[in-house]
């Protein structure tokens, strides 16, 4: 098997990898990183179990190829905790009882990253549409919207304290203007 | 360690269509101002399950790891005249191959029936006929796929109505298999199992009815379409026979007790080692990689071997719930009152019948609904096809039971001009009522759930039909139902305090996504006055943790409820003499108080609240505080004999609930909208009641793929529909659905404060409340589940 050399930022670590050519990111981010946040569910792009961020993008890691990575960022839930403290989206999927066997979370909060990328202040109508490709057999969905918009206020309340402190205004992985331009751009065209 | 602020539940968003409340009809053992039981808490595994670092089945690894890979028949009916695997063996990197000639010996939990790997015929498509362990998964895969197997196809029995004819056997002598006593197939057939209820004389029953109505149902074949695929990882020594197993499985000693018997070892040489689990719902009731992943590493010299299913092996090779074929048949009083109802059915179980008489026997006792019905009898076969294997789905078949007795019910209102719900109300139980066993029934709000299901989406003000300012069909349905616990069934637990004064709770109840880490805990807190924060649910390893019969049937918090409170009483006691050492007294002389407290009844200054037990010194060199809770239901249980199965005590624990729905489906395209949904289950006592909420909400949704879009669809035996994107699952899309849900707290006597199931309760009225409610809407009587819109397109309007 050919490989390809790759320089990939994973959750904010540089690697540097020689990856088989067939190896699906999937594979990749659970075997060779030992990220194993990132679900195999369907390996054919139908659960969502897989999601993580590229260069802001949702994927479903399954359908990319790790040779396609160089030079890229990767976000997966492991990277959404911060220096021991949860990310305000995962408080709000604890707070807002939207974990329930758990296994389709990972995927579901990296979904609800990118949402907030494309819409800062979502409606229940675009939750839903923008996280329809992560299934979920437990919860019946609604808390994970709840939870959702649980973690807008989050952000929006830290930012507004912040801004009254006279600080700078914090920042959330994943969050990024950067990438969220580029995409809402490419999104809309 | 996470430096995080203390998170606290969140309820506000329960007023945006979506709302609760509580019903409180009896109280047993609680005041309802408990600290913690009654309280919603935050899910104790909730932490490790949002940061990705909760580990599940696939997740577990081992240095020296190989993968299994299995070769699978193509053909659903096929005499094996040879299988050869020398050249699968030649693939480098293979270390083991497996065939059915290695372990002929079959399985199976109610009768033997089923090899590992097919041996001398395949009855479905995708049954194992070999196995693979390689150094890596592609050479696993690809060795598989060079196992040559000639097969001699069979006529295939694709569907119950062919099984019928019993002209082609899927098993052709029952009599060689090991059969328990609580399986019934028939010699020469195609029946694998049976159940016959009867009460009373029908036939006596329909002759004083004014009204006899017959009509039937059908469900279809549903996939459990679990997100974690069955996998498990084994380490099983050839030389000393220990076997190990990580396994995200939902039945730890059953599974123990099958490997024993297959692989010829003491149950005390296997052990299970539980995962997090990604999904259950009866899914991971059965064996599915465990035996395979065992005889690949015995073969490889006790290398570890990972066998995990991809999503189609995962859909045609897992299992499934059978399709049932129904038929009712009702006589009734001009006054609404029933004087006879008969129930026959046929279940479509697939090519082994693995759980099938455990699905018949709960839909049996389940097939008439909480009514008073004083001739009743059932009649159910459980029949083989050349298809995937049915097994228990969240209600071991109850669901379906529900679906067939409401739809009856909204019909017979219908000839007799009576509204529904007012024809459920006139025949349901009430406490002091024989119920179908001949049981006097108690702790039955099936009235109460009635009223409040209905209440919930304003059904008074509703006509049973009407069409929408947008030409939409509109209609509500209401559907009740009741279920047994499994009984009799026993569990244990081992509550340990450890030095520092927390505690570890040793149960292997099985967190799958219900919550039972969050609710044993809470028992234990409330017992002893201490903080929730300081118990935990230790891992479950079927070496250390103490039995417990299954995590199935909605019995894990009754069950292990009182078992922890049990083992709870004796911490206090250990406690007390502990104090005593220290302080220089009698045992007697100390007592522990209702607010936690190790206090010395003669001296007031000596107290110890049981948080700051770990620091006071009196655990130090002293007996270990260990305590043992036990639980089980075989001294109240009356088995119910075989011949007609009157028994005054079927089961430690009826559940009962309600739903309505409302509907609107578009005549144009036949789609179909649920709006609302209003749910009221007797939940006994509700222990957490956000758990409560997410289980019945999550059914909701669940239950509405069944009614309208899931069905797995074979032709001559190849399933037709086997990846996610043909057979749908309910979406996000799918979920903007109105709920009210009130949870009716009747306490039941020997619950822990009262509280009874809520695991499958949820998911038992809802596709029938749904299906009701597109009846009424079409004006038309579907006669099964799902209805799609090409149902709804070509429907024939029902005259009356």
């Amino acid at each position: 098997m050919k490989t390809a050399e790759i320089h990939v930022t994973v959750n904010g670590v540089p690697y540097e990898k020689s990856v088989p050519c067939n190896q699906t990111l999937l594979r990749f981010l659970r075997e060779d990183l030992f990220l194993t946040s990132v679900k195999e569910g369907c390996d054919e792009g139908e659960c969502g179990a897989c999601t993580v961020l590229l260069d802001g993008r949702p994927v479903n890691s399954c359908l990319v190829l790790a040779a396609e990575l160089d030079g890229r960022e990767v976000l997966t839930a492991e990277g959404l905790a911060e220096d021991g403290r949860l990310h305000p989206l995962q408080e709000a999927f604890i707070e807002a009882g939207a974990v329930q066997c758990g296994y389709c979370t990972p995927g579901m909060l990296i979904s609800g990253i990118a949402l907030l990328n494309l819409y800062p202040h979502p409606t229940r109508e675009q939750i839903r549409k923008e996280m329809e490709g992560n299934i979920c057999r437990c919860t019946g969905y609604t808390r994970i919207a709840d939870a959702v918009l649980l973690a807008v206020e989050k952000m929006d309340t830290a930012r507004a304290e912040a801004r009254a402190a006279g600080l700078p205004e914090p920042e959330f992985r994943g969050i990024d203007g950067r990438f969220s331009e580029k995409w809402n751009s490419q999104y809309q065209s | 360690m996470i430096k995080q602020e203390k998170l606290r539940p969140c309820e506000k968003f329960q007023q945006e269509g979506r709302e609760w409340d509580r019903l409180v009809v009896h109280r047993k053992d609680t005041t309802g101002d408990e600290a913690v039981v009654g309280h919603t808490q935050l899910r104790k595994d909730a932490v490790e399950k949002v940061t990705g670092t909760a580990l599940y089945g696939a997740d577990v690894n081992f240095p020296g790891q190989l993968y299994g890979a299995l070769t699978r028949s193509p053909h659903p009916h096929a005499r094996i005249k040879a299988v050869r695997v020398e050249k699968a063996k030649a693939v480098p990197g293979v270390r083991a191959v497996v065939t059915g000639a290695d372990y002929p010996e079959p399985y199976g939990q109610f009768i033997a029936d089923q090899p590992i790997i097919a041996l001398d015929k395949v009855r479905y498509q995708g049954e194992p006929v070999a196995a693979v362990a390689a150094e890596t998964e592609e050479a696993a895969r690809e060795a598989a796929a060079l196992v040559e197997v000639d097969y001699e196809p069979l006529p295939v029995v694709n569907t119950l109505e062919e099984s019928m004819k019993n002209g082609t056997l899927i098993h052709e002598d029952w009599s060689r298999y090991d059969c328990s006593s609580v399986c019934f197939p028939v010699q020469g057939t195609n029946i694998g199992d049976q159940f016959h209820l009867k009460k009373g004389d029908v036939e006596k029953g329909f002759a004083e009815a004014d009204l006899v109505v017959e009509s039937s149902f059908r469900c279809g074949q549903l996939q459990h379409t679990l997100i974690e695929t069955h996998t498990a990882t084994a380490i099983a020594n050839p030389y000393t026979q220990d076997i190990q197993v990580w396994t995200p499985n939902q039945s730890p000693f059953g599974i123990r007790g099958l490997m024993a018997k297959i692989f010829g070892v003491p149950a005390e040489k296997v052990r299970l080692t539980m995962t997090h689990i990604g999904g259950a719902f009866g899914g991971k009731y059965e064996a599915k990689c465990e035996p395979i992943a065992i005889a690949l590493s015995l073969k490889s010299g006790g290398r570890p071997v990972k066998l995990t299913y991809d999503r189609h092996e995962e859909f045609e090779a897992t299992v499934c719930r059978s399709t049932v074929q129904y038929y009712i048949k009702t006589g009734v009083k001009k006054d609404g009152t029933i004087t006879a109802q008969q129930v026959t059915g046929y279940w479509d179980a697939g090519a082994y019948v693995t759980t099938n008489p455990r699905v018949d026997y709960n839909a049996g006792f389940a097939a008439h609904g909480p009514y008073k019905i004083p001739n009743a009898q059932v009649d159910t076969y459980v029949y083989m096809t050349n298809r995937t294997l049915g097994t228990a789905y969240r209600g071991f078949g109850v669901t379906e039971a529900a679906t067939l007795h409401e739809h009856q019910m909204d019909i017979v209102a219908r000839k007799l001009g009576m509204e529904p719900l007012a024809f459920r109300l006139h025949n349901c139980l009430h406490d002091g009522d024989e119920g179908i066993t001949g049981e006097i029934i108690s702790t039955c709000a099936v009235e109460e759930c009635l009223r409040a299901a209905a209440k919930n989406v304003g059904w008074d003000k509703l006509p049973d039909r009407w069409v929408d300012e947008e030409g939409n069909l509109c209609g509500k349905g209401i559907a009740c139902f009741n279920k047994l616990t499994g009984t009799p069934s026993t569990t244990s637990c081992v509550v340990k305090m450890n030095e520092n004064g927390s505690l570890y709770i040793w149960s292997a109840s099985r967190e799958m996504g219900q919550g039972v880490t969050t609710t044993m805990p809470q028992f234990a807190a409330e017992a002893l006055h201490m903080d929730l924060d300081r118990i935990s649910v230790a891992p479950v390893d079927t070496t250390m943790t103490p039995y417990d019969k299954t995590t199935t049937s909605s019995r894990s918090t009754f069950h292990s409820g009182n078992a922890i409170l049990e083992a709870c009483e004796d911490i206090k006691r250990q406690l007390c003499r502990l104090a005593a050492v220290k302080w220089g007294c009698a045992p007697e002389n100390v007592t522990y108080t209702a607010g936690g407290i190790i206090q010395s009844k003669k001296n007031p200054a000596l107290a110890i609240p049981i948080n700051e037990v770990g620091k006071s010194g009196i655990m130090h060199e002293q007996d270990p505080v260990l305590a043992i809770g036990r639980y089980g239901t075989s001294d109240i249980f009356d088995p119910p004999p075989v011949d007609g199965r009157q028994s005054k005590r079927p089961t430690v624990m009826w559940m009962i609930g309600a739903q309505a729905a409302v509907v609107k489906v578009n005549p144009v395209t036949g789609r179909v909208k649920v709006v609302k949904m209003g749910a009221a289950h007797d939940i006994g006592k509700a222990i957490n009641p956000t758990g409560c909420l997410q289980q019945i909400e999550g059914a909701i949704v669940m239950g509405l793929g069944h009614a309208l879009m899931e069905e797995m669809i074979y032709e001559e035996g190849i399933l037709r529909n086997g990846n996610m994107v043909d057979y749908k699952v309910p979406t996000f899309m799918d979920s903007d659905v109105e709920t009210k849900i009130t949870l009716v707290e009747n306490g039941h006597p020997e619950g822990p404060f009262g509280v009874k199931g809520i695991g499958e309760p949820g998911l038992v009225p809802t596709a029938a409340a749904i299906a009701g409610a597109v009846c009424h809407a079409c004006n038309t009587d579907f006669d099964s589940i799902p209805i799609k819109p090409e149902h709804i397109l070509f429907r024939k309007e029902a005259e009356d």
